[in-house]
């Protein structure tokens, strides 16, 4: 049952002005923490946030009972609303992707950006591949950006929104060679894969985790990965640079935030339990089967980070002629 | 390993004391929450995750997706009593199974939704064993072009819901599509409709315009007069709360269209239940003898749509565990568990972990016995609540509207809009709109959008990728649902000419 | 409840057409056809347009036929008002849940509807709207460990 806010703001007031006094107590949770997610149960987000409970509560860092909150709505605009409502509550913790970084971009009713929050740490890149299926003729990103080439507009991509990173890096790779493909956006993860085993489309930008299987059974192969060095399950294939492109794709993100007034106790405790618990045992197995990968950044660095991702992307949707309203 | 050995196999995993006890607390829990709106399979099956960490896979699978058709026998529950779809793809049970509460024959609704819940469900764990690797491969052609051709088929069953006006029904229908797009457009990311307002920025979820319209929109309706018609009494008497054979006579056609349109329909990835439940009844309905029944209590009109949403699971699962694709909330959820144990669904998924697909497949035969069992006793309960007073029966109905909005999206914005359309539901009601095809307009309008756009992405604007074999037959086919009705006015003008002139 | 009939057509024709013309006006401003295929723009434009078109057959079919007496007659206002309040009753049960909580404002609700509406004794009242509040939240809340809205009060 959720607490009343009014008592919870009551206490921290209280509590806050003991806190110059209290330099050498390290804060922790007292109150039952609340992690605020952005998609309904079981989306991404969702299942990100409860492996995290799981695997906070194996290693026994957080003292306290913790809950997945789910806001949905808006492409992250209404949890990070949320997030922003709980003012200074250092019990509140929201989980954050790129989708938090684009979705401001494009939505003016967006009030509150992820600027407005607190950042405490990035957790997560999320690679990606380039993949087709097994029987199509291409057998490198080359030969694809070749063949579109050769035919501007009759190759077809499928992916997310047109904002999301499937397209982005679709963009720059037709800016960076002169070629251009079609890109047909799907909502789920399940019809961009269906389109594409079933040659509607011809390519597709891929979770490696989500290829794997179909790739071991002869189905997909894939070109070449969207990251900057080789995941060590794919360590045959060429990232972009070294397939002879040099773009930078923005990086799919996931990391933790905390409210617009989390008190700088709160901040710190949460940096330093995100960071023990990207060290420990749980974590490296728990990425290692997602095929994620680990990059671990705090604070200011975060904040800095998204900052310089949020301008790439704008640059990214004015040149693909996404109307931004920011 | 060949299917009869792969079943022999599945069962003796299926018939261990853990995996029947898994099975019966999944089935147990699934109609729990079935019966409570709000609730879904979704968000239970999200918060047994970390639980299911400590228990064998095989076991923690069964009793998952006992929860997931589990879910589909209880929501026709709420739907058919009060009038509150406990489920997305219960609300077509609504529009019979609520008239037939109201005429005193909740017993056999409830149990025909049981028993065609069950007769559907073995069909589509049968259908999973025998062509589950097959037709996965025949799904795959299945994309943009074919799902708009499926959608207009499903639209053009707006005829065949219209009642006394077709141009209100139409109204009807374009207003749900106006509501189904609200939001951000996925193509462009331009907002639509959304009147600056942040909450609406996703859409409106489609469960509260349900719940609004039909639940509250009911209350509001039911609460004019002053001293409320009465329901007709619940009969006492096990023979009167359960389907007759007549009953059972008349379904037999939905028995078969429920579970051959849900399973195929739960096949493809893009389409759910709830389109394969509006699918079906309208099917039922073009092929009915006396179609003027549905929309007032035809048993039928029960039958087919709870029949088509529990094949749904066993379809579901085709795409799922052959090709490693989710076509749905709950078994995009499922997907992650299987990740979570480190099991990896794909075209090798059969043949690495044979015992965890034929111990599930055997399981859910289980299961689905289990649950008609279970849940004829139950009807026998649940129809005593209609014995209660309107007016502890409205507050009821209130409440759970409420708590079934806010559960499964926390906020005050959403509760004003379940007023909203409350308020909008009692309009249309007084307005003689009929409710049906709003939802309908609501389910299919943005999906069908999103096909077309897709379909002439990948076309590159030829409207003639919609005349490929499978949209073109389905757009003949809607075309001749449509064609029906008219053929039957014609036919009945024809017949009072022909009176006329005898007379 | 009596449906309204021929009278209410003519006004819900106006309201949607009016409804229909708005979307049309906003479609307006987003893209109707782009290279990549039929625009945002697109499907508002039709479906807007059919509303208009179609509202106004319906306005047009009751400016034709006026209605008839008992047509007239359905228009119990006085059965409307109680519908209507009960439905204000609503809004203010869940305007005051985020003061009251999810408990009290419910239980104010069932205890308007049963004692107001449907005029059973102030004490049959009471006791319903205790009782079910009290299950509500002990089966949603408790047992089920959903959240309920919150106030100040419980």
């Amino acid at each position: 049952m959720t607490r009343t806010r009014s008592t919870c703001a009551a206490a921290l007031a209280a509590l806050a002005t003991l806190v110059p006094f209290a330099s050498h107590a390290d804060w922790k949770p007292t109150k039952p923490v609340e992690f605020i997610v952005h998609t309904g149960p079981g989306g991404g987000n969702d299942l990100l946030a409860r492996a995290v409970v799981t695997m906070l509560e194996q290693e026994k860092l957080v003292p306290v009972r913790m809950q997945v909150i789910n806001k949905p709505g808006g492409g992250g605009a209404v949890a990070a609303a949320a997030v922003a409502d709980r003012k200074d509550d250092p019990n509140t913790v929201g989980f954050i992707t790129s989708v938090w970084l684009a979705g401001p971009l494009t939505a003016k009713e967006q009030k509150i950006t992820v600027f407005d929050l607190k950042p405490i740490a990035q957790l997560l890149r999320e690679p990606a591949v380039f993949a087709v299926r097994a029987d199509s003729p291409y057998k490198t990103l080359k030969d694809f950006v070749e063949a579109a080439k050769a035919h501007p507009g009759q190759l077809k991509q499928s992916g997310g929104s047109i904002t999301s990173r499937d397209n982005i890096v679709r963009e720059q790779l037709e800016h960076a060679t002169g070629a251009k493909w079609a890109y047909v956006s799907f909502p789920g993860g399940g019809e961009r894969l269906a389109a594409l085993l079933g040659g509607h489309v011809d390519i597709m930008v891929i979770e490696p985790q989500e290829a794997g299987e179909n790739v071991r059974a002869g189905k997909l192969r894939v070109l070449a990965q969207v990251s900057e060095t080789r995941l060590p399950k794919w360590a045959d294939i060429a990232t972009l640079k070294e397939a002879g492109y040099d773009i930078h794709p923005t990086p799919q993100i996931r990391g933790v935030v905390g409210p617009p007034e989390m008190p700088a106790e709160a901040v710190k405790y949460w940096i330093e339990t995100f960071d023990k618990l990207h060290r420990s045992a749980s974590w490296k197995k728990y990425v290692e089967q997602n095929e994620l990968e680990d990059a671990f950044v705090s604070g200011d660095a975060f904040r800095k980070s998204m900052e310089q991702t949020s301008k790439e992307l704008r640059e990214q949707f004015v040149k693909a002629g996404i109307k931004v309203t920011r | 390993m060949d299917i009869l050995t792969g079943l022999m196999h599945g069962f003796q995993v299926a018939t261990t004391p853990l995996s029947l006890g898994m099975c019966m607390l999944g089935v147990v829990l699934g109609t729990v929450i079935g019966v409570l709106p709000g609730l879904g399979p979704p968000a239970t099956i999200a918060m047994l995750l970390p639980l299911t960490m400590k228990l064998d896979p095989t076991g923690a699978m069964i009793m998952l997706a006992g929860i997931y058709y589990g879910a589909k026998y209880g929501g026709s529950t709420t739907s058919i009593l009060l009038n509150v779809p406990g489920e997305s793809s219960s609300v077509v049970t609504c529009i019979d199974g609520y008239q037939m509460a109201r005429k005193g024959r909740a017993g056999p609704a409830l149990g025909m939704a049981a028993i065609a819940s069950f007769i559907a469900g073995t069909f589509g764990v049968v259908a999973l064993m025998l062509v589950a690797p097959a037709l996965a491969q025949v799904s795959l052609a299945f994309s943009s072009p074919e799902y708009f051709a499926l959608m207009v088929m499903g639209l053009a069953m707006v005829v065949l819901l219209a009642g006394d006006s077709l141009v209100k029904a139409l109204l009807s229908m374009l207003v749900g599509l106006w509501i189904s797009g609200i939001g951000s457009d996925l193509f462009t990311a331009t907002s639509r409709f959304t009147f600056g307002s942040v909450q609406l920025l996703g859409g409106i979820e489609f469960i509260l315009v349900a719940i609004g319209v039909f639940a509250v929109g009911e209350v509001l309706a039911n609460i004019e007069p002053q001293d409320p018609p009465k329901m007709l009494p619940v009969p006492k008497g096990i023979r009167n709360l359960l389907p007759t054979w007549d009953d059972m006579k008349r379904c037999r056609f939905a028995f078969v269209n429920g579970s051959v349109v849900g399973f195929i329909i739960g096949v493809l990835p893009g389409a759910g239940a709830t389109i394969a439940s509006f699918i079906s009844y309208g099917i039922e309905k073009a092929v009915s003898r006396h179609p003027e029944e549905f929309g007032k209590g035809a048993i039928e009109g029960v039958a087919a749509p709870e029949g088509s949403n529990n094949a749904e699971t066993g379809g579901a699962l085709v795409p799922l565990l052959t090709l490693g694709i989710p076509g749905s909330g709950t078994t995009a959820i499922l997907l992650a568990a299987l990740t979570l144990w480190g099991f990896k669904p794909g075209p090798l998924f059969i043949h690495d972990q044979p015992q965890l697909f034929w111990g599930l497949v055997a399981s859910m035969y289980i299961g689905n016995v289990v649950l008609l069992i279970l849940n004829l006793p139950l009807v026998a309960l649940f129809a005593q609540l209609l014995r209660v007073p309107a007016y502890v029966l409205q507050p009821l109905i209130l409440g759970v509207s409420i708590v079934g909005v806010y559960a499964a999206d926390a906020s005050m914005f959403q509760l004003g809009l379940l007023a909203l359309f409350g308020l909008v539901g009692y309009a249309m009601r007084k307005l003689d709109f009929p409710t049906a095809p709003l939802v309908l307009g609501l389910v299919l309008g943005d999906p069908m959008e999103r096909a077309l756009r897709q379909s002439l992405m990948m076309s590159q604007g030829h409207l003639s990728i919609l005349l490929r074999p499978i949209p073109a037959t389905l757009l003949v086919f809607a075309a001749l649902l449509l064609a029906v009705p008219l053929f039957r006015k014609v036919n009945a003008i024809r017949v009072q000419v022909l009176e006329r002139e005898e007379a | 409840m009596k449906p309204l009939a021929r009278g209410g057509d003519f006004w819900s024709g106006l309201v949607l057409a009016a409804l229909g013309a708005w979307i049309v006006s906003e479609a307006h401003a987003w893209d109707y056809m782009t290279d990549e295929g039929p625009g945002p723009g697109f499907f508002p434009m039709w479906y807007g347009s059919l509303m208009v078109a179609l509202s106004l057959v319906l306005v047009a079919r009751t400016a034709l036929k006026p209605p008839t007496r008992e047509a007239q007659a359905a228009m119990n206002w006085k059965e409307i008002a109680r519908a209507l309040t009960c439905w204000v009753a609503f809004v203010a049960c869940v305007g005051l849940m985020n003061v009251l909580g999810f408990a009290v404002s419910f239980a104010l609700l069932t205890w308007f509807i049963v004692a107001y509406m449907a005029r059973r004794p102030h004490r049959e009242a009471a006791a319903i709207a205790i009782a079910g509040s009290a299950v509500f939240y002990g089966i949603f809340s408790y047992l089920l460990d959903l959240s309920l809205p919150a106030g100040y009060l419980f």
